[in-house]
């Protein structure tokens, strides 16, 4: 198998010219280029560009080129298909990207065969690590999230709560890590409502939630119509006024601020990265994004990106360029950097991603902008997802 | 101005010359074998290309020849790969054995479907097929514990084919592997077409008050032509979830099944080589035109599909069809076509 | 059932409902009368939301007026759109037609990620629209009101225009036998294309109306195709009262749905359109084929 493996690459490789000294190397990253999460794809993009025009293009003697293949779906086949190109044609050390569940399953397994190494973008459930020793995320897990939100509830004597999640893989993951924690922390849950992904219309689920009378409202809706239907119905709906408050996780990220705007004012959500986190690194970053990438949004993505293209540099640096995925893991696991996101590392037993969660509210800064101001920290944050689990 | 052509005689297979019966399977299996050779690095795609096809054929016996106007044949063609993929997690990891139980599972879902939705036409048979998918698609979501729910099923190996070639991500094994079920599939269909069962078929689609009026029982051999074409997309199916070892709700979804329809208008509805061609040239141009510029993938497939309907009704193969029938005029002259 | 989930499940369904009645009579219009089943009409009601969100800033012109001309707009594309390509395909396949419509629903939705990028624009309503009011057992927001008025006015309009007029009459003449009502004078090339317009203007209309609860995005024509067609399908083409009482009912069973069992909404309202066809498959109130 093995041979197989380096016979071909050997043969591909012959295709691209052998520079003995300095290298190309090159990073194929999987994005939603197209569709109807192009946006993701945009961002991405700007990332990696500003992280090479911020840090150079160069780890020692070697460029790195980061290489993108439009993935506008979920299509696992098509994933794989093009995991398969990138490694064997373009001869790419490193797979990034990733946005969905399914399309990265399909990678997994691809990876762990060929052993190269492949850096998650985005695709959030937690079990995914699990499936190939080569797999590193930079992005996030809901219970990750969903943990911190349920202890500042109960910090904010929060007695009983209403779910409201949309029906699919994460929106169940958020439900069950914040019940668990907000139960088990004394909170009482007063129902749990499960809203059919291709929901628009949330009047009636609000005025359900108003007729249970909760202390707050915590929600998981993924981004686009879903969100921008469920806030709007939580305003009309008057629960606002009626003094429950809306918990939340990815409902205001940057470009739904832009989209939606003022109906976001005084919501709390717990995330990760704010575009208007106040650190030098992240100050600089926008600036740079903002250069590279005038039309793409900084959304949480950026970030994501971000980390992700700083641990494919940092294997590169371990392996000195030659491909050995064992070795790129292996200086992967425990190394921690600061992200703009905050201090960040992964994990050296599980791989996953620890970091802080922020609890924000959504303000207008004084040039009118809609912003998230983070107010509370919560440290170096495990992905509960697996804790929860292994205490069952 | 139809795509159906003046209804000609369909000449009897003869028997004199078995090796051109056998044209279009030695073409397909040539172009396949000539694709592994020029394109080894990009065998993934020509993978996913084998699998569509037969997913195309599917729907060309079911809406091009029978004229059932389905936009849900994903219901099929997802039933088999989930098949697949609890057959490789619970049973055996052969992929024959789950190549056969997806058919099998997309032949039930289809007959079982098709017996209560065949009784309407056009428009209501319509929207039945896109419900019922979308009735699946929501049962599949909420059997999150069967089926992986969004997150998909995963985690199942295939074991070697024939014990012998095992599937690597190099995909040289998945790769023959579907090629081989594209050609099988093709001369088995093939020969449904034209034998009587197919041109019954094809009478149905033209009129079928006419073949009720001649004897025919209608409903019945629809529904056979549905469940033929069910088991077919559930082997599509189901190589696809062997190939990428996932089985996913996105297969159920309703844009796939539009997905298939334009593959075969581009191709060609009336032939079943229409399918296969469509298919091809769709993902090709899919892949080139994305690696580009992705960002307007959505212009040029409206617009290929709006010219090919304009200019080319009958699809690529009557292109291809005229150029045989220029290359073939010297040769009869005087004689009237 | 208590009182006030009743009330509450009619006060939202028959909002839902008039969106859906809106949007969809146009291609119930178009279906029925012209036997073209027109997949791009989401496009249309897309389009005339995007204009809305925009043409109001761009030009500054007041939102009532900015969005007659966004209406206004859909129309033209609609008459340019059929004159120029639709008009190849009268005479050809059911499905041809189909596939015509939906590869121009593919350049809309393009051209909309294009211009407008893939994130949900919203539409700005007039101040007038927006608020709540309170109805003592709950509050219900303004623009749901709004929006049952429009439905109700847009369907005596279209009953007095269409059912009972010249118009309606020599329509209805063109679509049973066109061949005869040319022979006795009746333009069916003008009938045709005034009444696709009008499909593609009452589309445009829901499309603004429903931007509340119909968020506007460039996915927006494809994702709620199917529901369209499902309440075209459920009244019968080319009904009026059928389209009318279509969105009624499921509109009102995936809002009943909504208030008790929220995951199975979606599936009830499918589940519906299935029960109805296999009863009724030309539809509630529609002719058999």
């Amino acid at each position: 198998m093995t041979i197989k493996f380096v016979a071909a690459l050997a043969v591909s490789l012959a295709t691209i010219s052998f520079q003995s000294r300095a290298d190309v190397i090159k990073v194929g990253v999987i994005a939603p280029m197209s569709g109807p999460f192009s946006v993701v794809g945009q961002t991405w993009e700007g990332a990696t560009k500003a992280y090479q025009k911020l840090n150079g293009t160069t780890v020692g003697k070697h460029t790195i080129e980061v290489v993108y293949r439009d993935l506008p779906e979920i299509n696992p086949a098509q994933a794989k298909a093009l995991a398969q190109e990138l490694i064997l044609k373009e001869g790419a050390q490193y797979i990034a990207g990733l946005y969905f569940t399914p399309d990265t399953l399909a990678v997994a397994a691809l990876a762990q065969e060929a052993k190269v190494p492949v850096v998650i973008f985005n695709a959030s459930t937690s079990s995914l690590l699990d499936k190939s020793d080569f797999l590193l995320r930079t992005s996030y897990t809901l219970p990750q999230m969903a943990v911190p939100v349920a202890k500042y509830a109960l910090e904010k004597n929060v007695r009983n709560v209403v779910t409201l999640v949309s029906d699919f893989g994460p929106g169940l993951d958020a439900e069950k890590s914040f019940t668990t924690a907000f139960v088990g922390g004394g909170g009482k849950l007063l129902e749990a409502i499960r809203a059919p992904l291709k929901t628009t219309d949330f009047g009636p689920l609000m005025q359900r939630v108003k007729a249970l009378k909760p202390d707050a409202l915590y929600v998981f809706a993924p981004g686009g119509p879903s969100t921008y239907a469920l806030v709007k119905a939580y305003n009309e709906a008057g629960l606002r006024t009626a003094g429950v408050r809306f918990l939340g996780t990815a409902e205001t990220d940057e470009d739904q601020l832009r989209a939606i705007g003022p109906d976001l004012l005084g919501i709390e959500t717990g995330m990760f990265y704010s575009a208007t986190h106040n650190s030098a690194l992240n100050n600089a970053l926008i600036k740079a994004f903002g250069e590279v990438a005038p039309k793409a949004i900084p959304t949480v993505q950026l970030a994501n990106a971000y980390d992700g293209l700083h641990v494919i540099y940092r294997m590169v640096q371990a392996t000195d360029g030659q491909r050995d995925g064992v070795k790129a893991l292996a200086s992967a696991r425990g190394y921690a950097w600061e992200s703009p996101r905050g201090p960040v590392k992964i994990d050296p037993a599980s791989r996953e991603f620890v970091q802080n969660v922020y609890m924000r509210v959504v303000e207008k800064d004084p040039s009118g902008r809609f912003v998230n101001r983070e107010f509370r920290t919560f440290e170096m944050q495990p992905d509960y997802g697996r804790t929860q689990n292994a205490s069952k | 101005m139809n795509t159906v052509t003046a209804p000609r005689a369909v000449p009897a297979p003869s028997r004199a010359r078995p090796w051109m019966q056998l044209r279009g399977e030695l073409v397909l299996l040539l172009v396949g074998l000539l694709a592994f050779v020029l394109f080894p690095q990009d065998l993934g795609l020509l993978t996913n290309m084998a699998t569509m096809s037969i997913f195309a054929l599917s729907l060309s016996l079911v809406l091009g020849q029978a004229g059932i106007a389905t936009l849900g044949q994903a219901a099929l063609y997802g039933s088999g790969a989930y098949v697949a993929g609890w057959t490789a997690l619970y049973l055996t990891a052969d992929p024959i054995a789950g190549l056969l139980l997806g058919g099998l599972g997309g032949g039930v879902i289809a007959v079982l479907s098709g017996a209560v939705m065949l009784r309407s036409t056009k428009l209501t048979l319509v929207m039945l097929t896109i419900a019922v998918a979308q009735l699946l698609l929501e049962l599949a979501n909420w059997a999150r514990w069967l089926t992986g729910g969004d997150d998909g099923l995963a985690g199942f190996n295939i074991a070697p084919l024939f014990g012998i070639w095992e599937f690597s991500f190099l995909s040289y094994t998945g790769y023959f592997y579907a090629l081989g079920a594209l050609v099988l599939v093709y001369f088995l269909l093939r020969n449904l077409v034209e034998s009587p069962f197919g041109l019954t078929a094809k009478a149905i689609r033209q009129d079928p008050g006419r073949v009720q009026a001649l004897g025919g029982r209608v409903y019945l051999h629809l529904l056979a032509v549905y469940t033929v074409g069910g088991i077919v997309a559930g082997l599509a199916g189901a190589l696809t979830a062997q190939t990428s070892k996932v089985a996913n709700l996105f297969m159920l979804d309703f844009s796939t099944s539009a997905g298939v329809v334009v593959m075969i208008v581009l191709g060609g509805t009336r032939r079943l080589s229409g399918a296969v061609l469509g298919t091809v040239a769709y993902m090709t141009i899919h892949h080139i035109a994305s690696t580009l510029n992705p960002y307007h993938w959505l212009f040029i497939i409206g617009s290929m599909l709006i010219v090919v309907l304009i200019v080319l009704p009958e699809g690529l193969i009557g292109l291809f069809d005229r150029a045989v029938a220029y290359a073939r005029q010297p040769r009869r002259s005087g004689v009237a076509r | 059932m208590s009182l006030s989930l009743l009330s509450s499940i009619l006060i939202d369904g028959i909002a839902y409902a008039m969106i859906l009645f809106m949007i969809t009579v146009g291609l119930s219009m178009t279906m029925g009368l012209m036997r073209v089943v027109n997949l791009a009409h989401g496009a249309f009601a897309m389009l005339g939301g995007f204009f809305a969100a925009t043409i109001p800033q761009r030009l500054g012109v007041p939102a009532w007026l900015g969005f007659l001309l966004a209406i206004a707009l859909v129309g033209l594309v609609a008459l340019l759109f059929e004159r120029i390509l639709l008009r190849r395909f009268y005479g050809r396949d059911d499905l041809d037609q189909m596939l015509v419509t939906i590869g121009l629903m593919f350049l809309a939705t393009a051209a909309v990620n294009l211009m407008f990028g893939s994130t949900v624009t919203s539409v700005a309503l007039p101040e007038l629209f927006n608020g709540t009011v309170d109805l003592g057992f709950r509050s219900i927001p303004r623009h749901r009101l709004i929006v049952v008025g429009c439905g109700l006015v847009v369907v005596c309009v279209l009953w007095l225009a269409v059912d009972r007029s010249s118009f309606g009459i020599r329509v209805r003449a063109a679509v049973d036998n066109a061949p005869i009502a040319r022979a006795i004078g009746i333009d069916t090339t003008k009938i045709y294309a005034a009444t696709f317009v009008m499909g593609a203007a009452l589309a445009a209309l829901g499309g603004i109306a429903g931007a509340e609860l119909l968020p506007m995005e460039s996915t927006y024509a494809s994702k709620y195709l199917v529901i369209l067609l499902a309440v075209v399908a459920v009244g019968g083409n080319g009904n009026l009262f059928g389209s009318f009482f279509a969105a009624l009912l499921l509109g009102i069973v995936e809002t009943s749905m909504k208030y008790m069992v929220p995951q199975l909404a979606s599936a009830a309202f499918f589940l519906t359109m299935i029960i109805v066809l296999l009863v009724r498959p030309q539809g509630l109130f529609g002719r058999h084929a």
